[in-house]
């Protein structure tokens, strides 16, 4: 039958490959909301080594209201106050952003071939989704100009790193208490980043990166 | 032989489904829709009437309706259909029949340069444009199931001892296919995101504006061989979700019948809530199509 935790990641690699080609914002929060859900419920359907207890199930709850619902409302509600409707005018354009998909997966896949992990008999797509989420992550951060973009960036770096935490880490306790502090480091800079998103616009009339480069202090 | 009933079945079906696709965009707003039959009441007003041959065009203009007619159903004889066997199979007929499609699209280019009509020279040039990026999604996907496979036939594909459907363990990449596949269809086929078969203004069309000129039995055949064509991949993709079945039985045909229906019912209702792309957006839904079969292909790699 259908491996779940392979079609979980299958969708964590689509939810990459959209929102690198993705063009609207609303699209992007979508996108990252589905992608928050899905890689919160990854590490729980893993082979474990411990019973489920109630208070794994309470952690999976809260990630998923975090990372499902919290971030991608602040995103959205940011992204309303400061009327950004689409991501105009990428640095890279969308057929070059694809293709470094495309790039930043091989080099995934490679990488995680050459590490061979020990904790991962049978998820072989773990590490490889992990390494392109994160590197997918990083490449939106530098190719688009609109800050709340490169703030999904930074999101969906975040996910790369969770998922590479729980392909990497045994799975206890211990992993999801630094996951969470991480999430919640998380949660307030995107708080942070609607703040000062509200802020630019208001003296600037625009939330493009661009503008900012050229401030004088 | 069951394989050569399910064909003249189906062939006679597919018109028939190309409905369910009107039918379903009419709920979604609302209307009641057209009736049932109604592409089998176009194409027998269609064939009733006479062709009109414009003075410029050659035999080419009169060539290309028959040849993507022929092209569609001789494409459709390699096609298993719930998991029976088709009528004719060799190693490596995944490469004719998608170069079948190819020639048909290839006469259907020419005749519409051959009016010299500016609009269907235009319509031509984005349908080359827009195949040509299809194929390198098609034939990763060919490569990604040779990987899989072994094998380099539909009938491998489908019916053989090794059949590639999502239950199998590397199922969940097939996910992947199966998303880039039904983008290639929407593409292929001028469904909405791409094309809008529906549109009046020759400047938005792709295909549409390509067989303007065709009129009679002519615009008939066309219209027929798209409707073989869209059924042909509903079918790859019907074949890739339903589970495999080493016999033919009354459930195997009745969920493959049903299959096509949820794909062709999706096909409607994308083209309800969704607008069609700028011009300069298509090659990006194209491409994303193509990077979705690269990375099974790559995933496919790693698993193995």
């Amino acid at each position: 039958m259908i491996n779940t935790p392979d079609v979980l990641l299958v969708l964590i690699l689509l939810s990459v490959l959209l929102s690198i080609g993705g063009s609207r914002l609303q699209e992007f929060i979508r996108i990252m909301s589905f992608q928050g859900v899905l890689v919160s419920l990854v590490p729980f359907l893993l082979e474990r080594h411990e019973q489920t207890s109630w208070l794994d199930i309470g952690f999976l709850l809260v990630l998923i209201a975090i990372k499902g619902g919290i971030i991608p409302f602040l995103l959205w509600f940011a992204s309303r106050k400061v009327s950004i409707k689409r991501d105009a005018e990428p640095i890279v354009g969308y057929h070059a952003s694809i293709l470094t998909g495309l790039f930043i997966i091989l080099v995934a896949t490679f990488i995680s071939n050459r590490m061979e992990p020990v904790s991962l008999s049978g998820h072989q797509l773990l590490l490889p989704a992990a390494f392109t989420t994160l590197a997918a992550g990083l490449f939106l951060m530098m190719a688009r100009r609109k800050a709340i973009t490169q703030v999904i960036g930074y999101l969906m770096m975040e996910n790369g790193i969770y998922l590479a935490g729980s392909a990497l880490a045994k799975q206890t306790h211990t992993q999801f208490i630094v996951e969470f502090g991480v999430l919640l480091d998380l949660l307030v800079g995107i708080m942070i980043m609607g703040i000062i998103l509200h802020q630019i616009s208001r003296s600037f009339d625009d939330a493009d990166t661009m503008f900012l480069e050229r401030l004088k202090g | 032989m069951e394989g050569l009933v399910l064909l003249i079945i189906f062939l006679f079906l597919a018109p028939f489904f190309s409905t369910i696709i009107q039918k379903v965009k009419a709920f979604l707003v609302g209307k009641q829709g057209p009736p049932l039959f109604i592409n089998y009441f176009t194409l027998a007003k269609l064939l009733a009437k006479g062709s009109v041959y414009s003075a410029s065009t050659t035999f080419i203009f009169r060539l290309s309706p028959v040849i993507s007619l022929a092209a569609s159903m001789t494409a459709l004889l390699f096609m298993p259909f719930a998991g029976a066997a088709p009528i004719l199979s060799f190693q490596g007929d995944v490469i004719l029949v998608f170069y079948l499609f190819g020639l048909a699209r290839f006469f259907t280019i020419c005749a519409a340069l051959d009016t010299a009509s500016p609009f269907e020279g235009m319509g031509a040039a984005r349908e080359a444009y827009f195949a040509f990026l299809c194929e390198a999604a098609v034939f990763t996907v060919l490569v990604l199931f040779y990987r899989l496979t072994g094998s380099l036939s539909l009938t491998g594909y489908f019916t053989g001892p090794d059949v590639i459907n999502l239950w199998r363990p590397e199922g969940a990449l097939l996910l992947l296919v199966i998303a880039a596949m039904f983008m290639v269809l929407l593409a292929e086929n001028s469904r909405v995101p791409v094309d809008d078969p529906a549109t009046h203004l020759e400047l938005t069309m792709i295909h549409e504006v390509m067989v303007l000129d065709h009129s009679g039995p002519d615009l008939a055949f066309i219209e027929l061989g798209a409707f073989l064509k869209l059924f042909f991949y509903a079918a790859f993709i019907a074949n890739l979700v339903l589970p495999s079945r080493p016999t033919v039985g009354f459930a195997g045909i009745a969920s493959f019948f049903v299959a096509i229906s949820v794909i062709y019912a999706l096909v409607g209702v994308i083209e309800s809530i969704t607008a069609r792309f700028k011009m300069g957006l298509v090659p990006k839904f194209i491409l994303t199509s193509f990077a979705l079969a690269f990375f099974a292909t790559i995933l496919v790699l790693e698993l193995k």
